[in-house]
């Protein structure tokens, strides 16, 4: 690797006044994998992909714009909140995740729904043995890049993996809680507490404390490694495949433990401080955790981002909107004006989380603009109307510019049954990851 | 689904029916119970088959598939172990009359169905007489949250939350340690590092800090309010001992120390201070130093955990000499002297006499027995004893670098996080016991929760555990860590835990606090132990005539007054909970639990739909299959009117719904007398309650009570359901086609038992799941395509 000039940070902080520290910034440091010329010129900040996701479906009726093209100031009401925002997003309306339907697996809508979202694969039907989704777009994303930052990618949301019993008519809890596959196999468990996640990025202790901590720990994976050894090739295919994930998480640690060696150091941005644990109110739970998205996109520890907003059949109530009934419950509304005027106030709450995230995106200065617009962040759901559970039609927002990749402000309205991994794909695409298929893609999104 | 759908997914409706139908689970209501004799056995082509023909086929054979169910599809015998759930979920619909629905002109007379019955259960035993034993194979189980936890204070006596950061661990079969559903991502892994690192500095600490002391200034101790100058105090008539209390945490050897001084010692006879712990002196001491040339008495005695009283006496006053006083400055109590850890102190006792390489080689050698369950290989010896010796070099030759190193390593190693049980010939192919180390931790894991112990571990390493299997059962339930059964196995089973985020509406339920929450999940806790520790029926489980309250609780259940009679009894400690017997029939038994009547509600109203799904899944083991896809909307013209159970009924008008909400309303609404936060009510908004009902069987209740007594006869039912959660639970796996040999089994000797609950966990021990693993061979025996998954 040739050595790059080396700019001082205070050099660059006075260079662009309020600006934060860059830590992607070509000169920084050795980070130089997504300008090495593969990329367009004009691109001076790394492109990230981030993922939300809310569970239930949709009130469509109060999301979906009246026409196309153009997002007028007249927005639905669930996305009124976004008014400021409306030219940096779209609604993309049409969109299918078809693997989320039965497809003679029979009830489990909410289980597929997640998992099938960024997957757009068929998730296995089994409440235990056997776990299978597929891999995750985000974690396409993050097998590509994920060597460029300290972490490859952050799994984030507001409610814990595990709920009681088979979650969804014969589905594992872990279909419904988990939106990111790092393999077909092995689910990625998020992160609620954001004091935790603030660990993770920033670490603890001083650089010193850090590299003596990261070294022992490399010899202790060493050792390990042995004991896997051991037992590797001596094991039933299911222990296999338990051990396998044991080791390719001993590996990832490795991985970052060596590139953490030669990253430059993870700067907390001033005015941030470390959370102290998961705030009683869900909004400002909600709020912090989207602070953090926007932390570490910021000092690009990493450039991947999903963010569960709730789990899928969350039967979570909002009492301080005004909703005392499960949101679950609710959403089998049997076509009751009431009950759908209640979830359209649910729908309406999230957007405004939403809009919060946007806003701190917009106030992060990066380069030649803002964070947001070196991002792409989709929004939605893996159902449509929460009553018939239906996985057409569904709700999608993609937000932000992805580096000028984007044309965000428009409402488009795509053929039937055209596949949501088109989405992605297209998404991939301007990660400057060349993929020809992912799931159930058929091809490119035009007009995004 | 509607038609054309149907029609459209035609191709599917075969992986439908049995995907679907497998999961259900319904269980034979007469499961054992159909008549002995019937002359000899009938096969399924000869009785099954007309009795499908005539009363199935026309709406689940070929043309017509309703509910996703062809039975044509599946008609030879030799798929009757495989779909075997399917099949007990048709006899559970016979039996129980939900088919053929009445609307059928013609139905099937008693005899048919006893002979359909026969037939069955002849088949089913005869397919499974000839099965091989095929014990199944458990997959590797990651530790989950809890046993983490358990083990690492077993292991280490620290008393830590360690796993308090780590990832949620996922649920499959409705537990929690399921093998195939844990997953390890590498945030688990960072998390264990993080955790291993803490453990080994919290368990073995490098430089022993000084023994803690508690110093009281003169002016600090008991009695107060008196006066005092210059940091002393007069012993006086009116104050004839000063002392203070202290609560010490743990018992050792502690340093009681006091200085003191004399006013005109020498006036009269020399002042004799007496130093006191609780009413024992230990202490007299003659005071000659003039106040502020103190001198210090002290005195080492060992102490119990607990609280105590010093105090310092001057015995011989004599109010005659004038001007003499005795003077106390200072109290001190120093101690526990011994400040190592308990695993210190632990591993202090091992081999103290040997030397340094062999008592290195020892400590290794009983450090990985504990943290891996099984004595380690030689490789694994050699491997962790250059661990220990490098820290033992580092911390300059004492064995607690060493050991803090050896913790820091084996807690991440693999076979300390998962329970890997390593095949002795993992090429044979008959099936093979497990070794009585695997079997110990099977045994401890099941139980507590937690690793083995060291009488486990003793017992396994003589290889008896097998012939001490049932005292060793009955040694485990007996102390106190099988609360863990309770809190894992129990809380899970019953599926309470969503009690603890759940928000009733504040405004409709202003009687719900935090307080009431808690009381709810201990009553349920209480009477669960109750039942295993007294090795009570399972039966009572449905209906007992006790329950366990505190006054808060007893309050929600307006039973204060009984429960703690005025001025009667003894006084209670805020929040305790008492016995009480419940003569009065209003409840009894975990269905009128408040923990779980809430946790089956919606935040503003009862659900009677959930609390039905409950009764049937959670009780009866027969969940009910999940509803049709795409249900059709309600007609919007006919708006749904009256009371919840006349909207309810509405509802249920619409075929497709009708069959399942029958039995699920009908239990649940039985429970319509308790709301949604589990107090009891004559009426709701709508009027007075109704809770009586009919079952798809033909028998009605009059309410809740009635309904206990129906569901407590229906033993067979409660017994396969515990059972087969039990099982899954103590497996870690799920059950499968196979494992019906070994729950039949496990139900006979229930039964005879009077379904105490030690038999049904002593027959789950001895059953060939739990103490057998799958070789090579019984997999290949079943065809390929119905290979259970997770094996080899």
């Amino acid at each position: 690797m040739s050595k790059p000039i080396t700019l001082s940070r205070r050099t660059l902080l006075r260079g662009i006044g309020t600006t934060l520290a860059l830590p992607w910034l070509d000169a920084m440091g050795p980070l130089t994998g997504w300008a090495d010329g593969a990329t367009p010129v004009a691109q001076a900040a790394p492109n990230r992909m981030a993922f939300l996701y809310v569970p239930n479906g949709i009130n469509m009726a109060d999301w979906k714009p009246s026409a196309e093209g153009p997002l007028s100031a007249e927005l639905p009401s669930i996305l009124q909140p976004l008014a400021a925002h409306r030219g940096d997003f779209s609604i993309l309306t049409g969109l299918t995740a078809d693997k989320a339907r039965a497809n003679g697996d029979g009830g489990g809508d909410h289980a597929r729904a997640l998992s099938a979202f960024l997957t757009g694969t068929q998730p296995r039907k089994t409440d235990g043995a056997d776990i299978r989704a597929g891999i995750s777009v985000d974690q396409v994303a993050a097998a590509r890049l994920g060597d460029r930052t300290r972490l490859a990618s952050l799994e984030i949301g507001s409610e814990a993996g595990s709920m009681a019993g088979n979650c969804d008519s014969g589905y594992s809890c872990v279909y419904s809680s988990t939106m990111a596959w790092r393999s077909a196999t092995q689910p990625l468990p998020k992160e609620v507490n954001p004091k935790l996640v603030f660990e993770r990025l920033f670490g603890s202790g001083s650089r010193e404390e850090r590299m003596r901590r990261d070294a022992r720990r490399a010899s202790v994976l060493d050792l390990v490694k042995n004991d896997f050894a051991d037992l590797n090739g001596n094991l039933g295919r299911g222990d296999q495949r338990k051990l396998d994930e044991y080791f390719s998480a001993v590996r990832d640690l490795e991985l970052r433990i060596e590139r953490a060696a030669h990253l430059p150091e993870p700067v907390v941005p001033a005015g941030a401080a470390a959370p102290v644990g998961v705030p009683e109110s869900y909004e400002e739970h909600l709020r912090l955790m989207a602070d953090l998205m926007v932390l570490a996109f910021q000092t690009d520890s990493t450039r991947v981002c999903t963010f569960v907003l709730a789990n899928e059949g969350s039967g979570k109530p909002y009492p301080f909107i005004g909703v005392s009934e499960g949101h679950h419950d609710l959403s089998h509304h049997g076509d009751n004006a009431d009950k759908k005027a209640k979830i359209a106030k649910i729908n309406r709450f999230h957007a405004t989380q939403l809009a919060y995230l946007l806003e701190r995106m917009k106030s992060v200065k990066e380069g030649d603009g803002t964070l947001l617009d070196h991002t792409m962040l989709a929004y939605g759901s893996g159902n449509s109307d929460g009553n018939a559970h239906n996985h057409d039609d569904l709700p999608i927002l993609l937000a932000g510019r992805g580096c000028g990749t984007l044309n965000p402000g428009h409402h488009t309205v795509y053929s039937k049954e055209t596949p949501l991994n088109n989405l992605w794909l297209s998404l991939l695409n301007r990660m400057d990851i060349s993929v020809q298929h992912l799931g159930d893609s058929t091809g490119e999104l035009k007009n995004i | 689904m509607n038609k054309a759908a149907a029609e459209q997914s035609g191709t599917l409706i075969l992986k439908a029916s049995i995907s679907r139908w497998k999961r259900w689970g319904w269980s034979a209501l007469l499961l054992g119970l159909a008549p002995a004799c019937l002359g000899a056995a009938n096969g399924f082509q000869e009785s099954a088959l007309p009795f499908l023909e005539k009363h199935c086929y026309e709406c689940h054979g070929g043309k017509k598939t309703k509910a996703d169910l062809d039975l044509k599809q599946i008609r030879d015998d030799g798929r009757l172990l495989q779909d075997l759930k399917l099949w007990r979920g048709v006899l559970h619909q016979v039996n129980t009359g939900e088919m053929p629905p009445t609307k059928q002109p013609v139905q099937p007379t008693p005899e048919e169905i006893t002979r359909f019955n026969q037939a069955l259960e002849d088949s089913i035993a005869a397919a499974e007489a000839k099965l091989p034993l095929d014990p199944g194979r458990v997959t590797a189980r990651r530790l989950n949250r809890t046993e983490y936890n358990n083990t690492v204070h077993d292991l280490l006596d620290v008393d830590f939350n360690a796993s308090e950061n780590f990832p949620a661990d996922d649920v499959g079969y409705g537990f929690d340690n399921i093998g195939d559903v844990l997953s390890l991502s590498p945030v688990h892994l960072e998390r264990y590092l993080d955790a291993a690192e803490g453990l080994a500095e919290r368990a073995v600490v490098l430089k022993l800090p000084k023994p803690p002391e508690r110093t009281t200034y003169s002016i600090f101790l008991e009695p107060g309010g008196y006066g005092s100058e210059d940091g002393t105090r007069p012993v006086t008539n009116a104050v004839p001992e000063l002392f203070v209390r202290h609560t010490l945490k743990d018992s050792g050897l502690y340093r009681f120390r006091v200085r003191a001084g004399a006013s005109n010692a020498a006036a009269g006879e020399p002042v004799r201070m007496t130093l006191r712990v609780g009413d024992r002196e230990v202490l007299t001491a003659i005071v000659t130093n003039a106040p502020k040339k103190w001198e210090a008495f002290e005195l080492e005695l060992e102490l119990p955990a607990g609280e105590h009283r010093f105090s310092a006496l001057w015995t011989n006053r004599d109010t005659n000499v004038v001007g003499q006083t005795l003077y106390i400055n200072e109290f001190k109590v120093v101690g526990p002297k011994d400040t190592r850890t308990p695993f210190m102190k632990r591993v202090d006792a091992i081999a103290p006499e040997a030397g340094d390489e062999q008592r290195a080689e020892d400590l290794v050698q009983w450090f990985l027995t504990r943290a891996f369950r099984r004595p380690p290989t030689p490789e694994e010896r050699a491997r962790y004893g250059k661990v220990f010796a490098a820290g033992r070099a580092a911390a300059e030759g004492k064995w607690e670098g060493g050991m803090q190193e050896l913790v820091r390593s084996a807690l991440v190693s693999p076979k300390f996080l998962f329970r890997v049980e390593l095949d002795s010939q993992p090429q044979a192919v008959a099936p093979q016991a497990i070794d009585d180390y695997q079997l110990a931790s099977r045994l401890s894991y099941f139980l507590w929760s937690t690793m083995p112990d060291e009488e486990l571990l003793d017992v396994a390493s003589k290889q008896q555990l097998g012939t001490q299997l049932e005292a060793q059962v009955q040694r485990l339930l007996r102390d106190p860590k099988s609360s863990a059964l309770v809190e894992n196995f129990g809380m899970q089973w019953l599926q309470i835990q969503r009690l603890a985020t759940f928000q009733p509406d504040s405004q409709l339920f202003p009687a719900f606090d935090e307080g009431l929450r808690r009381a709810m999940l201990r009553e349920t806790e209480l009477f669960l132990t109750e039942i295993i520790r007294d090795d009570r029926s399972l039966l009572d489980l449905v209906d007992a005539d006790f329950t366990y309250v505190n006054r808060p609780l007893a309050r929600h259940y307006g039973i204060e007054s009984a429960a703690f009679p005025e001025g009667g009894g003894k006084r209670r400690k805020h929040g305790e909970f008492v016995r009480v017997s419940l003569p009065d029939r209003q409840r009894g038994g975990l269905l009128t639990h408040a923990s779980i009547l809430t946790a089956t509600s919606n935040p503003t109203r009862t659900s009677p739909v959930k609390r039905g799904k409950w009764v049937l899944e959670q009780i009866l083991g027969t969940p009910p299959p999940p509803a049709p896809p795409n249900v059709p909307q309600l007609d919007a013209q006919k708006e749904l009117t009256g009371t919840l159970r006349q909207r309810m009924e509405q509802h249920r008008s619409n075929p497709a719904c009708a069959n399942c909400h029958r039995q699920m309303d009908a239990l649940g609404f039985a429970f319509e007398n308790f709301d949604a936060i589990g107090r009891f009510r004559e009426r709701d908004a709508d009027g007075m309650i109704d809770p009586a009902g009919t079952l798809p069987d033909g028998r009605s209740f009059q309410g809740s009570a009635d309904l206990r007594l129906i569901l407590r006869d229906k033993k067979d039912l409660v017994a396969r359901n515990m059972a087969e959660k039990l099982l899954t639970y103590s497996l870690g796996r799920g059950l499968e086609y196979y494992d019906e040999r070994a729950l039949r089994k496990i139900l006979a000797e229930v039964a005879r038992s009077e379904y105490r609950f030690s038999s049904l966990v002593i027959s789950i021990v001895q059953s060939d799941p739990f103490r057998w693993r799958r070789g090579l061979g019984a997999a290949a025996a079943v065809p390929a395509a119905d290979r259970p998954k997770g094996g080899s």
